[in-house]
């Protein structure tokens, strides 16, 4: 059998029209996403419910740590920022890790798309996932409670992105620390709801406790916050969150830092 | 590189690749040319996937050089390339359930610059009917079917198949084996690794076997390991009436009323057989000459004491 494969001139690669395919790769993520409606319910729904109860039980209560803003603001602010958490870091992780485990990941690093857009597309997914929760949760607020925010809508907005962001890094750093599938759902929600009792959304925790120092280690305390105040716009806060935003980006570097040391393209199965 | 110059599809030379203080493959060479189907063969553990891998641009190589198409398969600058060229179905089944095989095909179509129409590799792959069915919902040997509709739907000019029959009932491994010659036909050239050799001897121009992280032998399905130069079985019934001395050579009773000669020089023994027979106007029915098997071959060369 005789030899004959052409071998290209070096540097005449010049690759697909990169952007439109990432639109495509996102469109694709999308349909996976709501392909699964179980899936899809429980990751925007699950905030809703809780704010739905929650709402419910508030009255006309008010949060004295925050200024004395009504409780039922501090919950839609609160719960936009616990269904950021939600499809950013825990369905993100799981969906990783799953992925991952299935061969699913290495069968895309062998495919021409390039790494940046398959995990920019699942990042935007994430993204939009979220957003949709966000605007259910204002819709929902606004619908059943009467409650009309953001006060301010740009330092709102901003901080909604950042913490995206942040949790998305902090979901991919999470998913390389998941040994298998069948640890991914244990591991990442017990995490997240570890995360979400030391912010303060089930039960506000006053500024200055040994709790409160405790919980602004880590970066849902202040996301929270951050949210509360551009959305409640109370007087003597300042108009943009930096520190908050900021201990946000500290800890998405480090998600990224230890997703990128651990990553793997192959199942690990341990 | 310049352009234009005619290399084979796969060049591997002095290969090795080591984790840590653990080697995975040493010292390995071998080339597959344009539209050959080459098998490598050997036990879990001889190397086979990390070379694969390797081959792929998956995994980094430790020593050696290794060219795939034509470029060296790690260098990032060609890598996107050589994934537009090259299609691979993995040793395990790799697919989202929750969307159609039609969807599952057409988004991956759109990675390649050339891909195969989505309704022809459907036909291929025989899951006409199951098209727009949830792959969730698909038999285990449907799934590994679209698995390797998945590996072709780039149109790829180099075809890494992994085990791709693992888990299929006979007629899909038969299907599978006819894709496999028609790509192949087609001028698809298809780097199998596999554990059948009935695969092997149905598909592979060429075979090499991985043993001890090393290959210990290579050649044709016919001819690896001496097989056509060794010692041949004949075997026939004996003509009624017939005793085992009367016979023209030494023979030993075999199974089913059947005797049996072993020989080196089969040519000579059949020779005087059927002149024996014709002169005495015996039947020799179901005279037939058998070598080792391929399997025998390959036990042979994986024995852990050979």
């Amino acid at each position: 059998m005789s030899a004959a494969v052409e071998v290209p001139e070096k540097g005449s690669f010049r690759g697909l029209s990169d952007l439109p395919l990432v639109a495509r790769q996102v469109q694709y993520e999308q349909l996976s996403f709501w392909l699964n409606p179980i899936g899809a319910l429980m990751t925007i729904a699950f905030s809703v419910v809780f704010l739905i109860l929650l709402g419910a039980t508030a009255g006309t209560s008010t949060v004295s740590s925050y200024g004395h803003i009504k409780l039922i603001d501090y919950y839609v602010a609160g719960f936009c920022g616990y269904g950021v958490m939600a499809a950013c870091f825990t369905i993100l992780a799981i969906t990783l890790v799953n992925r991952r485990e299935m061969g699913l990941l290495k069968r895309l690093r062998l495919s021409p798309l390039p790494t940046w857009m398959a995990m920019a597309a699942i990042l935007v997914n994430a993204m939009i996932v979220a957003a949709l929760g966000v605007i259910l949760l204002l819709v929902v607020g606004r619908l059943g409670y009467s409650v009309h925010g953001p006060a301010h809508w740009l330092p709102f907005a901003v901080t909604l992105i950042v913490a995206m962001l942040c949790y998305s890094a902090l979901g991919l750093g999470m998913s390389t620390l998941v040994p298998n599938a069948d640890a991914a759902g244990p591991m990442v929600s017990l995490t997240f709801f570890i995360l979400v009792a030391l912010s303060g959304l089930w039960f506000p925790i006053a500024p200055g406790s040994g709790l409160a120092t405790f919980a602004d280690y880590f970066p849902i305390r202040h996301l929270i916050n951050a949210l509360v105040a551009s959305f409640t716009g109370q007087p003597g806060t300042p108009l943009w969150p930096w520190r908050d935003l900021g201990v946000m980006a500290i800890w998405g570097v480090a998600g990224v830092i230890v997703g990128l040391r651990r990553w793997s393209w192959s199942p690990k199965r341990g | 590189m310049e352009r234009g110059l005619v290399v084979p599809a796969i060049t591997v030379e002095h290969l090795s690749k080591s984790y840590g203080d653990t080697v995975a493959v040493r010292d390995v060479s071998f080339e597959v040319q344009k539209g050959e189907v080459f098998a490598l063969l050997g036990p879990n553990g001889a190397g086979k996937t990390t070379t694969v891998e390797i081959l792929e641009g998956f995994r980094n190589r430790t020593g050696g050089t290794v060219q795939t198409l034509g470029v060296d398969p790690s260098d990032h600058i060609t890598q996107r390339w050589l994934r537009t060229r090259i299609g691979v179905v993995l040793q395990e089944l790799a697919i989202e359930p929750y969307y159609s095989v039609r969807q599952v095909l057409s988004r991956n179509a759109g990675y390649y610059p050339n891909p195969r129409p989505i309704d022809e590799v459907i036909e291929l792959i025989g899951l006409r009917e199951k098209a727009d069915e949830r792959i969730k919902k698909l038999s285990g040997g449907q799934q590994r079917r679209l698995d390797v509709g998945l590996g072709i739907i780039g149109n790829p000019e180099l075809l890494f198949l992994d085990e791709p029959t693992t888990g299929l009932d006979p007629a899909g491994r038969r299907d599978t084996w006819d894709l496999i010659k028609r790509l192949s036909s087609a001028g698809t050239t298809v780097l199998l690794t596999t554990h059948y050799m009935d695969e092997v001897e149905a598909l592979a121009h060429r075979v090499a076997v991985l043993f001890g992280q090393e290959i210990v032998a290579s050649g044709t399905p016919s001819s690896i390991g001496g097989r056509d130069l060794g010692a041949a079985t004949i075997r026939f019934r004996l003509p009624e009436g017939v005793a085992l001395g009367e016979l023209p050579m030494t023979a030993e009773p075999g199974t089913d009323d059947h005797v049996v000669i072993h020989t080196e020089d089969e040519l000579r023994v059949l020779h005087e057989l059927t002149g024996w027979a014709l002169d005495g106007g015996h039947a020799l029915a179901g005279l037939s000459v058998l070598r080792e098997s391929l399997e025998d071959v390959y036990l042979g060369l994986t024995r852990s004491d050979a």
